[in-house]
């Protein structure tokens, strides 16, 4: 399976944001977006989710040679603000994504498999969400963009804010995760990306671009990523 | 001094400008046309320049006058049978204590100051000073023509209405040298916006005092008026040195602007808005659904929702049931008043409109259904499969169907009961019109508002709402509503066309709904 950008382009007014993306993402790759701030990395996730609307191109799937569009139960997408719906507990909110979703999650487990599997304590299990931890809300969005085993999973700067203990279980979950789908994980930090991401790719000038790690050693390939990003200015 | 005048004139006039070009980008059509770039085209700037120094120049005079004309005239020829030029010192009097502690300028929060001392961090004292003084002379200039103007035409002497604006801005002045001494000695920092429940009283005391007084028949002779006033003058020149040697400008600007901190933080103010809307929700732990998928999605919204949803209609249904209740007995305890009654009941239908816009849980709902449930699932792709968004509306829409329905029906039918009781009419058909077309009044705001709720989604994912055509279109029903108020018809009449409105516009909006929803219903980015 590929998952492949074809000339997508974004303006917001006058503004170019992405310029003619062309792309393709191999399965069972981590792909590590790095770009600077405000180079449009959230942007290009929501165009990718259908969040907006892009200005031209398109988007596909690729299983051998047989292309397919993007449906929405093709992507998982977590955002760096866990958002989970407040009213509903842990368990429930669950239950409902099981509910409506018990057609295309593939051997569902128990709900609390699924929590154990997160490690969220059994006490934690029917609180309001509103109650939930940071932390714990994070697990939350994860868990349910996960279950249902999305073939792409857009990840917008998601371990940022939380504790090492917390960050560590969510990269050994990723790495548990990658094969059979494609991940693209979207951060700030250098030395996260390096560890986690199969590829880096740079988003700047509004355009996709690979930066080749051949040969380098890890310090030599951070001063090649930032002098790629720091070119902008020079023009 | 001349400097920071300047730096503060100019501080205000920007934020002006800025905020008059802010309020044009936010018109939907115009929104296209105006560029980007428009806080730096000279032309718009130079145009909201002028306008914002007319209203510095028109507030001086236009509010002075509305106030010596309206508040002080207009209401004073009330009372014939009083010395003129008595009722209008009486007035002005009263009114001026009151003014001189809920209109200070020294401890009013202003988003000037703001500006000016939190955020570029101003000299307190001088910035402080220095615009005090200019609101001081701007009230000893804005009431002089006037004070003479209405002053000489009630009778009072010209040396006396040229003194007037002194004695104003002088007793203002020594309220504010009290306020700073009371600061000093007690650390209370002063706010007009937040009045305790004592100065309430005062006002209402004054305010009675001013009005109530004269209607009795009983005013300050003039002579009493004009010593006070004129106590003022001195008393004013002392409220001067305080006011200019008081040092402590800082810290009660400080205290005083503290709230505005958060205020003016938009982020922090909707945190404020969500977790707001997360206090609404039940924390009641016995709550629990049989159902599945969306039912139970649903089901469990409602039931922790019941706070702001149930128990809102119900209380409104029984307020609404009382009054039926005692309109129906006054009908019977007096049966003169049944003939009016009954007329009232037949041609004032379009007034019920308004009233079902009161009543009307619509825009709760929706405020509750995004910022507690679809702000967070939007966010999840499976949540926005078509199939899924339209599912959802549906039972949404019976739910808030079903919840504004109650005190439809008892109104309905409670109209109806006080139509048959004042005498009833000649065509039956009325009974049912009437309570057919409240009950559809009913259905259409629930209908009207989660229909722009899912067409538009006002809100981004900072729950700040964005869309300015929301807006407008809840301006817009508002007005609508209003003035139908206004027309009187017989209830057939109007009954059937709102029927029949009512009718149409669910179609129109259900089919807008089925085709537009997928695309629209997003978080707004």
């Amino acid at each position: 399976m590929k998952f492949v950008i074809e000339h997508l382009s974004k303006s917001f007014e006058k503004k170019e944001v992405l310029k003619d993306i062309s792309f393709t993402f191999d399965e069972g790759k981590i792909y590590g977006l790095l770009g600077r701030n405000g180079a449009g990395k959230t942007t290009l996730f929501n165009c990718l989710n259908r969040d907006i609307k892009t200005d031209s191109g398109s988007f596909y799937i690729d299983t051998d040679g047989v292309r397919r569009e993007v449906t929405p139960d093709d992507i998982g997408y977590v955002l760096s603000t866990p958002t989970v719906p407040e009213f509903l507990t842990g368990r429930e909110f669950l239950k409902f994504f099981m509910d409506i979703n018990e057609k295309s999650i593939v051997n569902p487990k128990s709900i609390d498999e699924y929590f154990d599997e997160m490690s969220i304590d059994p006490e934690d299990r029917d609180k309001l969400l509103k109650d939930y931890s940071h932390g714990m809300k994070n697990k939350m969005q994860m868990l349910i963009n996960i279950i249902a085993q999305p073939n792409i999973l857009l990840l917008d700067e998601p371990l940022t804010s939380l504790d090492v203990v917390v960050a560590e279980e969510m990269k050994q979950l990723l790495r548990s995760l990658k094969q059979n789908r494609i991940t693209i994980f979207s951060t700030h930090i250098m030395d996260l990306a390096l560890d986690l991401c199969d590829e880096i790719v740079l988003l700047h000038h509004g355009e996709l671009e690979v930066v080749e790690k051949t040969n380098l050693d890890s310090k030599e390939f951070k001063d090649k990523i930032i002098a790629a990003l720091r070119e902008e200015e020079n023009e | 001094m001349n400097k920071t005048f300047k730096i503060s004139f100019s501080l205000k006039n920007t934020y002006r400008v800025n905020g008059i070009l802010f309020s044009l980008k936010q018109i939907p059509l115009l929104k296209r046309l105006l560029p980007t770039t428009l806080y730096r085209v000279k032309g718009l700037k130079i145009f909201a320049n002028i306008l914002s120094i007319l209203w510095e120049i028109v507030s001086t005079f236009l509010v002075k006058f509305l106030y010596v004309f309206i508040l002080v005239c207009g209401v004073g020829v009330l009372y014939k049978e009083l010395p003129e030029n008595g009722v209008f010192l009486h007035i002005l009097l009263f009114l001026t204590i009151i003014g001189s502690f809920t209109n200070t300028n020294l401890f009013n929060p202003t988003k000037d100051k703001y500006y000016a001392m939190i955020l570029m961090r101003m000299d307190a004292r001088e910035y402080t000073l220095v615009n005090y003084i200019y609101y001081i002379l701007k009230v000893v200039i804005g009431f002089l023509p006037f004070t003479v103007l209405f002053g000489m035409n009630r009778g009072v002497p010209l040396w006396f209405c040229l003194l007037l604006p002194l004695c104003i801005a002088g007793m203002k002045l020594f309220v504010a040298a009290i306020t700073l001494w009371d600061y000093e000695k007690r650390g209370f920092g002063y706010n007009e916006n937040k009045l305790s429940k004592y100065v309430w009283g005062a006002i209402a005391l004054l305010l009675a005092v001013a009005y109530g007084l004269p209607a009795l028949g009983f005013v300050l002779p003039t002579v009493v008026s004009m010593v006070v006033f004129f106590a003022c003058i001195p008393l004013g020149a002392a409220g001067m040195t305080k006011v200019l040697n008081f040092r402590d400008y800082r810290a009660i600007n400080q205290e005083l602007l503290s709230d505005l901190t958060n205020q003016m933080d938009s982020t922090a103010q909707t945190q404020r808005i969500k977790q707001a809307n997360e206090k609404k929700i039940s924390a009641d732990t016995s709550i629990t659904s049989n159902r599945r998928g969306f039912e139970y999605l649903n089901e469990l919204f409602i039931k922790r929702h019941r706070k702001i949803l149930w128990n809102s209609t119900k209380k409104i249904s029984y307020v609404c049931t009382f009054l039926i209740i005692g309109i129906l007995m006054a009908a019977f305890l007096s049966p003169d008043l049944k003939p009016k009654i009954n007329e009232i009941v037949i041609t004032w239908l379009p007034y019920f409109v308004f009233i079902m816009y009161m009543l009307n849980r619509g825009t709760n709902f929706t405020q509750a259904l995004f910022m507690n449930c679809d702000h967070s699932l939007l966010t999840y792709s499976f949540y926005k499969q078509p199939k899924f968004i339209l599912r959802l509306f549906q039972i949404r829409l019976r739910e808030i169907m079903k919840i504004n329905a109650v005190p439809a029906l008892v109104i309905g039918i409670g109209l109806a009961l006080i139509l048959y009781v004042t005498g009833g009419t000649n065509n039956p058909l009325n009974y049912v019109v009437l309570i057919v077309s409240i009950l559809c009044m009913s259905l259409f705001f629930s209908i009207h508002y989660l229909t722009i709720y899912y067409l538009l989604q006002p809100y981004n994912a900072g729950t700040e709402m964005k869309s300015g055509t929301y807006k407008i279109i809840l301006w817009a029903t508002y007005f609508v509503c209003f003035y139908i108020m206004r027309l009187r018809m017989p209830i057939l009449i109007f009954g059937v066309m709102t029927i029949v409105f009512c009718v149409l516009y669910s179609i129109v909006a259900s089919i807008l709904v089925y085709r537009l929803a997928p695309k629209t219903f997003r978080i707004r980015i």
